[in-house]
């Protein structure tokens, strides 16, 4: 059914009458092209192969400042991806936060890419900045559908997803 | 029925205006305390807030709520309290006028109201029914060990409680503030997110009080350990549970019908002849009372172990049971008796039937279950019945088949909705087309652990209708026989003695924090983790309290011996001390441990002196909370109420859901101002506890959390070091590098670990680190905004 790709992953995570917009590979590109000073998040269901390769060129391709979260930081830095290791909580924080000058100190970040975070406590991180962060965008490329984000990839299966990630951080 | 609070014999309020807060003075009352005839004086010194009214401590929930901004993440977009709405609150205000923020913050206060009222009406019902059986002036002596017996009252309330009626009277107080602060959520009330959190803080500081006082209460009137580390190991486990004999299960918080039980077989010498276990706090509780008592285990073990069709009779109390548990043992023909008034389950009132009129009509099924209000008469009723019900329901203790279980799997269409509306997101469905091939490890991995804590929305959503629970139950079936652990019975609080012990090392942080695991189970990944946890601090010297659910978690879990923690470990309030506490309702005696050490230690007096103290505990008592799993209000009012005290919780994935964290900023310089109070000059102080209330994504980043918040600005330089060397070193191990914050830690260079000199010496001087001032008595008190 195609409802199904559609609604919260788990489907009582529904909020509210907002609902995130469907992207394509090529629309969330567009979305990161389109910020000056996107920021990627990455979470600990990214710390295995293959998502970690498909993060890393993702990160590398877009050369995107990246924050891994919970600890996910250690296997992202021995394949030679430096991040900033912030808890999940406390990059929402900062993000929520107009003031804050960003995890490069160059000014608030527009647009933040969510990947591999554990659903539900994603799920309310999103939430957080749905209503406290008017003046930045939300992605999430999991294979979940995040109705709290502004933009989500759909629900899907795995392989699906790879090749939706693989079009990400392919040139 | 409605409390009324008592008049307060001197006239607090008097003390509680602005000249003597500024000025700190402390006030000695005479009070005239009539005893037996005698009229004695007492001199108490009082401290400035007696009995706080909900703003008194509103300047104090301030400064944390400067230092700790509340962080909200909102479960839904909408408010839908009142019919002026529903409001949609993305960027709108209400109908009512009230905005996202402040909607979040009532709901928080809310649910702390709802958990503060549950361990209030528990310890109200506690405190009626002992004065009915033993007087008011029934005496609380908690031993020779504890003089005292408890620090919340007499911090709050001003007044050291002497008898059960004294009980009664912080009872009146507690619902007085209650009924306030519930007032406060209505529509049309309270406008500031920050007022609602102040409210929420004193919230959970009436939960406090009212654990406190139904602990005190069934220690001393029930005879449980009071203080004692060497409580008696409890069989825990299903494996433990004799299913030849009658079983009566008891599920809920309250000790009062299980003990009846108990004292039933006692008086009919048929002690031998049954078993009496328990789910969750009850199981705790019992096992104080009586150590014949078994333990199944925590919360997430229950729809399994009903579905398992083990107990014979059920006894429901109250708070975290199964709201459908009536539905589930009529499929197995098991009897339930509700014993309070909390949970009723639609059933008839048989409180006032004769005993064995009441049997007969369970046994001929003229009723679904009986509702008895009079806990001997439960005793009777729930023996006799299983007596009766066992043999006749030797076939409903089996489950179907394996091959039976297979041919059911086979059904499944694999549409996946098992796995979405899982809150752990884990495989059932996985797990359920392995078992249709015959290959039984998925659930097996669902079983272990309580991995799958049994919540049974997958079944709710199977399209095939596939009884997923009863196939995890009866894959698992062979799992529990090799379940037979040993947990400590509860101990109750921590003595005296072993504060003046230990007092100077937590403070100088020699013992580099006191880590108190409690709260729900249903943790995101198993009960594993909460051993684990527990396990990796008592290696490193830490003193690891816990209570209900967590600390039968704990008890779970067996090293390579086959030994559990509480098996290895002693249960002294001391470094390397493993100490059950208790129940639920036994967390009073954590925090009360804290208050211990203010005053056995720095002398602070107790009494109407919240703020001194909990200012001392802030920045001098290196213990955190570690509440793991999900579940429930009581958990958040826990959490508020030690919060207020200054104690920092890290809990779990999901606890996001609670909807409100309280979050430091490290970026934010001017936050963490502190006044010597030694030299009146305040200066720059340090992230230390960095955040009141944490959500930590997975296990790893948890326990690296944990370490960080038993930072105190009060460490000693040797303190300091050894709480860096174990922060530095999980950081290490979990993040594979030295921590990035450390500098902010680091005051001068005796501060710096031994082991990690050269490489943090590094990391200090590429941050163009400066040594800094220390303060001598780190307080939070007596700053400028004062």
């Amino acid at each position: 059914m195609a409802n199904e790709r559609v609604i919260p992953y788990q489907p009582t995570v529904i909020a509210g009458p907002k609902q995130a917009l469907l992207v394509t590979p090529e629309t969330a590109e567009l979305m990161i092209k389109k910020a000056k000073r996107p920021l990627f998040v990455l979470g600990p269901l990214v710390k295995e192969e293959p998502l970690l390769t498909l993060a890393k060129k993702i990160a590398e391709k877009w050369n995107l400042p990246v924050v891994t979260t919970a600890d996910a930081y250690k296997s992202f830095k021995d394949q030679g991806l430096n991040s900033t290791a912030y808890g999940v909580v406390e990059i929402v924080n900062l993000l929520k936060d107009p003031e804050w000058q960003g995890v490069n100190d160059e000014g608030p970040h527009d647009l933040v890419i969510f990947l591999g975070c554990i659903y539900y406590i994603g799920s309310q991180g999103l939430s957080s900045l749905k209503h406290y962060a008017p003046h930045l965008k939300t992605l999430t490329i999991c294979k979940f559908f995040h109705s709290n984000a502004d933009a989500s990839f759909p629900n899907m299966k795995d392989e699906e997803w790879m090749k939706y990630l693989e079009k990400m951080g392919s040139d | 029925m409605i409390f009324v609070a008592p008049k307060p014999k001197s006239e607090p309020k008097k003390l509680k205006d602005d000249f003597w807060k500024a000025k700190d003075i402390k006030i000695s009352i005479g009070e005239i305390v009539e005893k037996e005839g005698e009229i004695s004086e007492e001199d108490t010194p009082m401290g400035p807030t007696p009995k706080p009214h909900v703003t008194d401590l509103r300047s104090w929930d301030m400064k944390l709520l400067g230092r700790y901004e509340p962080f909200y993440a909102p479960f839904c977009d909408m408010c839908c309290l009142c019919t002026f709405g529903k409001c949609d609150l993305l960027n709108k205000k209400g109908a009512c006028g009230i905005d996202s923020a402040t909607q979040q913050a009532r709901i928080v206060l809310l649910a702390c109201n709802i958990g503060t009222a549950a361990h209030a009406g528990h310890a109200r019902h506690m405190i009626n029914h002992l004065i009915e059986e033993l007087g008011e002036d029934y005496p609380l002596d908690l031993g020779l060990n504890i003089d005292i017996e408890a620090p919340i009252t007499r911090t709050i309330i001003g007044k050291k409680p002497q008898n059960l009626g004294d009980l009664r009277e912080v009872m009146g107080y507690v619902e007085e503030q209650l009924s306030h602060l519930l007032s406060a959520c209505h529509t049309g009330q309270e406008g500031s997110n920050l007022d609602f959190e102040s409210k929420a803080l004193h919230s959970g500081v009436m939960d406090d009080l009212a654990r406190e006082v139904g602990d005190i209460a069934q220690i001393v009137a029930l005879n449980m350990p009071k203080g004692d580390e060497d409580a008696p190991l409890v069989e825990m486990g299903v494996g433990t549970i004799d299913t030849d004999k009658p079983v009566i299960l008891c599920i809920g918080h309250n000790v009062v019908p299980g003990a009846s039980i108990m004292d039933y077989l006692d008086e009919t010498g048929q002690e031998e002849d049954f078993e009496v276990c328990g789910i969750c706090c009850a199981a705790i509780d019992i096992s104080r009372y009586n150590d014949r008592a078994k333990v199944v285990g925590p919360l997430s073990r229950q729809l399994k172990f009903i579905r398992s069709g083990v107990a014979d009779v059920i006894i429901v109390d109250e708070q975290c049971i199964r709201t459908d548990v009536l539905e589930e043992a009529q499929k197995k023909n098991t009897a339930v008796i509700a014993t309070t008034d909390k949970m009723c389950l639609g059933l008839p009132d048989m409180t006032d039937e004769d005993p064995d009129v009441i049997v007969s009509k369970l046994l001929n099924k003229e009723i679904d279950g009986a509702l008895i209000l009079d806990s001997e008469k439960v005793g009777e009723v729930s023996v006799k019945i299983a007596k009766i019900l066992a043999p006749e329901r030797e076939k409903l203790k089996k489950l179907p088949e394996l091959d039976a279980i297979q041919n059911m799997a086979s059904e499944c269409t694999e549409c996946g909705w098992c796995n979405r509306v899982c809150p752990n997101s884990k495989p059932m469905m996985e797990a359920v087309v392995a078992a249709g091939k015959g290959d039984f490890s998925g659930f097996e991995k669902l079983y272990l652990n309580d991995v799958c804590y049994s919540c049974g929305r997958c079944e709710q959503e199977c399209e095939r209708e596939l009884p997923l629970m009863s196939m995890l139950a009866k894959v698992g079936e062979k799992l529990a026989k090799d379940e037979k652990f040993n947990i400590r019975a509860g101990r109750g609080p921590v003595q005296d003695v072993e504060i003046r012990r230990v007092g100077a090392p937590i403070v100088l942080g020699d013992i580099p924090g006191v880590i108190a695991i409690v709260g729900c189970s249903n943790y995101p990944d198993g009960g594993k983790e909460v051993a684990e946890m527990a396990r990796e601090f008592l290696e490193r010297n830490y003193i690891v309290v816990a209570t209900g659910c967590g600390a039968m978690s704990i008890g779970e879990y067996l090293d390579e011996e086959g030994k559990t923690l509480y098996e290895q470990y002693s249960g002294d309030f001391d470094a390397r001390g493993l100490l059950n506490i208790g129940s639920c309702v036994s967390n009073a005696h954590i925090s009360g441990a804290c208050i211990k050490i203010a005053n056995i230690f720095a002398k602070k007096p107790l009494e109407g002196n919240f703020e001194e103290i909990a200012d001392y505990i802030l920045n001098r008592v290196g213990a955190c909370g570690v509440a793991w799993g999900a579940y429930s209000q009581k958990a958040a009012a826990i959490a508020t109420g030690v919060n207020r005290w200054g104690i920092p919780v890290v809990v779990g994935p999901h606890g996001s859901k609670y909807r409100r964290l309280y979050l430091g900023r490290t970026d934010k310089k001017e936050n963490w101002k502190i006044k010597d109070l030694r030299t009146g000059k305040v200066m720059d102080g340090e992230p230390a506890p960095e955040h009141l209330i944490y959500a930590a994504e997975n296990m790893e980043e948890a326990i690296v959390m944990t370490a960080k918040l038993c930072i105190r600005p009060n460490d000693t330089a040797k303190g300091r070091q050894i709480k860096l060397n174990h922060y530095i070193d999980l950081y290490k191990r979990y993040y594979g590098r030295l921590p990035p914050d450390i500098n902010l830690f680091i005051r001068n260079e005796k501060d710096i670990p031994i082991t990690y000199k050269k490489d943090v010496k590094e990391i200090l001087e590429e941050m163009g680190w400066e040594p800094r001032e220390i303060p001598q008595e780190p307080s939070l008190m007596g700053m400028e905004d004062d």
